[in-house]
């Protein structure tokens, strides 16, 4: 390989690990502008996402993938309204701080419960391994072929979801101010579900699109949440397109920074990007919201 | 007053189940603080099913001198404070005298102190990372070091002429202990090093490191891995087109391994401590194992785990049940003593003296010895 398809390549898997990261903060800055906290179950609805696609590929449902992903999305959609109804909307007025480790804890109960139905081993989805194509020196498969595109349709569809409806609208008016767009007639409740089905719904894509390109356990959710949280911090809260921008810059920094670093401390980019975040912008996980 | 009657009810509870039973031949515990969740549970599951089976075997002996033998598993979510956590919990509160140690070296040499400064044997039956019994006399393992393994695997590459290669290796202590193995014993047979690529373990992508190893098109890679790891590099090295010959150690030696990677998996090759399978033992073992659990696919490292419960039971049978006397016992009770892996004697640093090490390949999607 000579020199510039080298960097290219590495422009690429920057891109691609990016893009799933994006999926990943797109949802958990959803919850975190509309609810004002850091969903650290997020993780789970990313496992759950794919372990659900799983469910329906194998016996007995036996579906093709591109069937078994409508059940599997809507399974985790549900999750999703399930993990707000039973442990966050009781505690919906409490501060931050519980929050959080409510969703902690939920995160703990989601991945055990995970272990318990599938075991603590390794799956994969079966596909077998194939070459790339190539094209001007890059190589890319047909599931890196579709992250990009899949990602791609998810930032449409967010888009006109977010601003060209009334429920986009009714969405942004709760984050920015819940009682307000309450006193306003909004049907908040409504929009507190719409947000919590596409957050799951976002990360149960990015989930399945992360176990099609590598593999599944358990744990797969919370050792992606942290890049997720480090990006969603760099776009600011609740703020899509800086998630997405995050995600992307999260996803390049870690794939570019290891050409010349050692690839040991690859993990360590996206946490010391988030620390020197938080260092900057402390009231970010406590107080009160930023921009 | 009621919640008083509560709480005295309770206690009594306690109290009353903590009592134990007087029996006639209490059975004698071992601790076994395995990965029984997380990302290496692959390996403390295969570890568990071995060790039943010995303890089987010896139980329906007569046991240790009339007592059986009874394991107290504990989890250690693959991870090195909760490998101490296992341990600690099974000193305390289980009190054994002995314990088998966790996969994976770095669990293993994080648990070790532990065991030393409570005086309670701990046995390793697949930490190869050189120095893991440095912690202290009560530190024992049944598997060989890989101070013995990486002049065999320098050997490999020279004899295959490839005398320039990269290496990759997981960055935590046997992948270190390894590598430093390795490279010396291959520049002293005159191979140069092309660079060297440490990675985490448990991560996903992998793909910018074997970018980083694959610059040049080098004929053969050197890639000191685990299973997920390794399935997870091999597959995105298909993907990405690198062609290259693999040259692992024996972490990666595993049908799982081969299982998850697929078709990218063949050809791979590696080292590893080799164990001659046609022996009249050997294949006794295999039966015992079919007949109890199904298919003859040992786990990796199974075997090993196998003899250190025997080398174990016969410590316990010369020394006693206490830590200290099991101590004293396990040279003598390994000396000579040949399990299904070989000859267990140990050697001044509680490991095995004695260690053969073979060359496998991944053909056809079966893992292979291989003949030159």
């Amino acid at each position: 390989m000579d020199s510039i398809s080298y960097y290219l390549q590495t422009v690429l898997n920057g891109i691609l690990a990016g893009c799933i990261y994006a999926l990943f903060a797109m949802g958990l800055t959803l919850i975190y502008g509309v609810l004002n906290f850091v969903n650290f179950a997020h993780g789970e609805l990313i496992m759950w996402g794919a372990y659900f696609l799983f469910l329906f590929m194998a016996e007995p449902f036996g579906l093709p993938l591109y069937v078994a992903v409508f059940p599997a999305l809507a399974l985790t959609g549900c999750l999703g309204l399930a993990m707000d109804y039973s442990v966050f909307r009781p505690i919906r007025r409490a501060n931050r701080l519980t929050l959080l480790i409510a969703a902690m804890g939920l995160s703990v109960f989601l991945r055990n419960a995970a272990q318990f139905f599938w075991g603590a081993e390794v799956r994969t989805y079966g596909f077998e391994v194939m070459a790339g194509t190539q094209f001007f020196g890059l190589y890319l498969t047909t599931q890196q072929f579709a992250i990009i595109g899949v990602t791609i349709l998810c930032v449409i569809a967010v888009y006109l979801l977010f601003f060209r409806s009334r429920l986009g609208k009714s969405m942004r008016a709760l984050s920015d101010n819940l009682d307000l767009a309450r006193i306003s007639g909004i049907d908040t409740k409504r929009a507190i579900r719409a947000a919590w089905v596409i957050s799951a719904v976002l990360a149960a894509i990015g989930g399945i699109l992360l176990a099609l390109d590598t593999n599944l356990h358990p744990e797969m959710g919370i050792a992606n949440l942290i890049k997720a949280f480090a990006a969603t911090l760099i776009g600011g809260v609740g703020n899509l397109w800086g998630a997405l921008l995050g995600g992307l810059l999260i996803g390049l920094a870690e794939n570019i920074g290891v050409l010349f670093i050692s690839p040991g401390y690859k993990d360590g980019i996206a946490f010391v990007i988030m620390v020197l975040i938080l260092l900057a912008r402390p009231y970010v996980i406590i107080g009160e919201r930023s921009d | 007053m009621k919640k008083l009657a509560v709480l005295v009810a309770v206690v009594a509870i306690f109290a009353f189940l903590s009592v134990p039973t007087a029996r006639a031949a209490e059975p004698i515990k071992i601790g076994a603080a395995f990965a029984l969740s997380g990302s290496i549970a692959v390996y403390g599951e295969g570890f568990k099913k071995c060790i039943d089976l010995a303890v089987e075997e010896i139980n329906a002996k007569g046991g240790i001198k009339g007592r059986k033998i009874e394991i107290v598993y504990e989890d250690n979510k693959s991870n090195p404070k909760d490998c101490v956590t296992a341990v600690r919990k099974l000193i305390t509160v289980d009190k054994v005298p002995v314990i088998f140690g966790p996969a994976g070296s770095s669990n293993f040499m994080a648990t070790a102190p532990v065991a030393q400064e409570n005086k309670v044997v701990l046995m390793s039956a697949q930490g190869a990372a050189v120095g893991l019994t440095k912690a202290g006399d009560y530190i024992f393992r049944v598997f060989p070091s890989d101070t013995l393994q990486g002049p065999h695997l320098a050997k490999l590459a020279i004899s295959k002429g490839y005398k320039k290669v990269p290496v990759m290796y997981i960055n935590n202590d046997w992948g270190l202990g390894l590598k430093n193995a390795f490279v010396d014993a291959y520049k002293k047979m005159g191979g140069t090093v092309t660079d060297l690529i440490a990675y985490d373990e448990k991560k996903t992508d992998y793909r910018t490191e074997l970018l980083r190893a694959s610059k040049g098109a080098p004929p053969a890679i050197v890639n000191l891995t685990y299973i997920n790891e390794g399935a997870v590099q091999f597959k995105q090295a298909f993907e990405m087109g690198i062609k290259t010959q693999w040259l692992c150690g024996s972490a990666a030696r595993a049908p799982k391994m081969v299982e998850l990677a697929g078709k990218a998996a063949e050809g791979v090759m590696g080292t590893y401590p080799s164990v001659p399978q046609n022996t009249k033992q050997y294949q006794a073992f295999k039966d015992t194992y079919k007949k109890k659990y199904g298919d003859d696919k040992i786990p990796i490292f199974g075997d090993y785990n196998y003899d250190m419960v025997y080398v174990a039971a016969r410590a316990i049978e010369r020394g006693g049940t206490t830590a200290d006397g099991i101590r004293k016992a396990l040279p003598a009770a390994a000396k000579g003593f040949k399990g299904v892996t070989g000859d267990k004697t140990f050697d001044d640093e509680r490991s095995p003296k004695f260690a053969e090490y073979g060359i496998w390949i991944v053909k056809d999607g079966k893992i292979e010895d291989y003949r030159k």
